[in-house]
């Protein structure tokens, strides 16, 4: 059987399988990237405050998570809590709840620190003529802020943060190690009944591709539209 | 000397770390009179002009605006800024806003003028200056010149009682000089108390009642505008006048 005919073979069969894992990154990716955006604004806002330990404490964090490895940081949490007492709850209707929970977390704890520092580079590239110009018209911090700066630093922000998703996307995969049936996983498994390592993985970097692909052709929609608008 | 201070500098000293920029500077500048100031690079004129509206904190010393210390800690800097216009030698327009924006974001959001009130005042503006057909466009779209005759037009909005030039043309191209430093002369002649930092030697002769020779961070000469460059006493400002005339 040729090559293509087995790719097709495994997909009429398999099709469902794989359409679940894609389910699952999707949800893992989507949820870590808001909760990553949600945590990260807090955490650029610490990192640019004039409060001494705040900002320490965030630098530390920053620092700290993007200085090692993903992996190691999934295992910390999905591993390493437990055994302090720490767990995640068991929900009877959500099967797998707690490994998602660890997955999710870990994701989004990472993802955090990425975006913590796209929104801070973000809100540093705008010109500091901007926020000059508009203290000394009369505009207080918090103004000059909303209306000048933070409408320029979307536009810097945007671009890079749909970035941040599609890496969300592909790295989501390492989830796989602790038992969560995102398509990775789920190729494995394909290849454990079929034994046929280099189509189902084929099929997946497929998959990965064309999500990505996806996900980075509506951010350059989206930045072109920007830029129109300003225009 | 006529008219009263509207502003008064006492003892202004500005550090950046170990370096002195300014020390120990005192003046006064009047109501309705345009004072230049003019000096080598680094000797600390910008420096001067951004400590009058707090752009930058003084390390010591006293700015007293129309009877209020600026630097005492209960006063409220945001209100008196409101009266304190200034132009950059970037235009620094919020590149956020089309023009008829940048001209009356601040009169509506601070002073609660109403917005048609605030559009037919910056129409007004814009016509005297023949910029009325630019009131939709982004900063972006607009030359050098345009872009900071409507940053001067954003400033006259506040009313200001007292406007800071800092190096206005010096990022122009040469041609496009001529059509801010017209609307400046025109300000000047309507009576507004202006504090220029120029290398414009020419027109800070022409319009200035005043000019301020700053060097090493001291006023080094303060003379009116026409003794200063017929009959100057200081051997700095004298070779300085040397190289740049």
């Amino acid at each position: 059987m040729g090559f293509f005919a087995q790719i097709a073979a495994i997909l009429e069969r398999y099709t469902p399988f794989f359409m679940e894992g894609v389910k699952n990154t999707l949800i893992i990716a989507a949820l870590s990237v808001v909760l990553g955006l949600i945590f990260g604004t807090l955490m650029a806002v610490m990192r640019m405050c004039r409060i001494k330990p705040l900002k320490w404490i965030a630098v530390a964090y920053i620092e700290f998570i993007r200085g090692t490895p993903l992996m190691v940081q999934l295992m910390f949490i999905f591993y390493g809590l437990p055994m302090i007492g720490i767990t995640f709850p068991d929900v009877s209707w959500i099967p797998n709840f707690s490994r998602f929970m660890a997955g999710i977390v870990a994701m989004s704890m990472n993802s955090c620190a990425y975006i913590a520092e796209v929104i801070r580079s973000g809100i540093q590239a705008v010109d500091s003529g901007q926020m000059e110009a508009a203290r000394s018209i009369g505009f207080r911090y918090r103004e000059s802020m909303t209306l000048v700066i933070l409408p320029q630093a979307v536009k810097n922000i945007l671009p890079a943060l749909g970035n941040e998703f599609v890496t969300v996307i592909k790295e989501s995969s390492i989830v796989s190690v602790i038992g969560i049936a995102d398509l990775m996983f789920r190729t494995n498994d394909v290849i454990a009944v079929t034994y046929r390592s280099l189509p189902c993985l084929a099929i997946a970097a497929c998959i990965y591709f064309v999500m990505t692909f996806i996900g980075g052709r509506f951010i350059a929609l989206l930045e072109k539209r920007m830029r129109h608008e300003r225009a | 000397m006529s008219g009263h201070s509207i502003i008064q500098v006492r003892n202004l000293s500005k550090s950046f770390g170990k370096n002195l920029v300014l020390n120990e500077i005192s003046t006064d500048f009047e109501k309705n009179k345009v004072v230049s100031i003019i000096g080598p690079s680094g000797g600390g004129k910008s420096t001067f002009l951004r400590c009058l509206n707090l752009l930058e904190i003084p390390t010591s010393g006293q700015i007293i605006f129309d009877g209020t210390d600026l630097c005492a800690k209960d006063v409220d800097i945001n209100k008196q800024r409101q009266r304190i216009g200034m132009v950059f030698q970037h235009f620094n327009l919020f590149n956020n806003m089309n023009v008829m924006r940048n001209l009356t974001v601040a009169p509506v959001r601070i002073l609660g003028m109403e917005k048609e009130e605030a559009e037919a005042k910056a129409i007004k503006l814009l016509k005297r200056l023949g910029l009325e057909d630019k009131a939709s466009s982004y900063p972006s779209q607009l030359s050098g010149g345009q872009k900071q005759r409507i940053a001067i037009v954003r400033s006259l909005m506040m009313e200001p009682d007292v406007m800071l030039f800092d190096e206005p043309t010096s990022a122009l191209d040469p041609e496009m000089i001529g059509e801010v430093l017209d609307v400046m002369k025109m300000l000047a002649s309507a009576g507004m108390t202006m504090i220029i930092v120029t290398h414009e030697m020419r027109f800070a002769r022409e319009v200035s009642n005043r000019i301020l020779f700053l060097d090493g961070g001291r006023i080094d000469e303060d003379r009116p505008a026409d003794e200063f460059f017929d009959s100057p006493r200081s051997p700095r400002l004298i070779s300085f006048l040397d190289k740049v005339l």
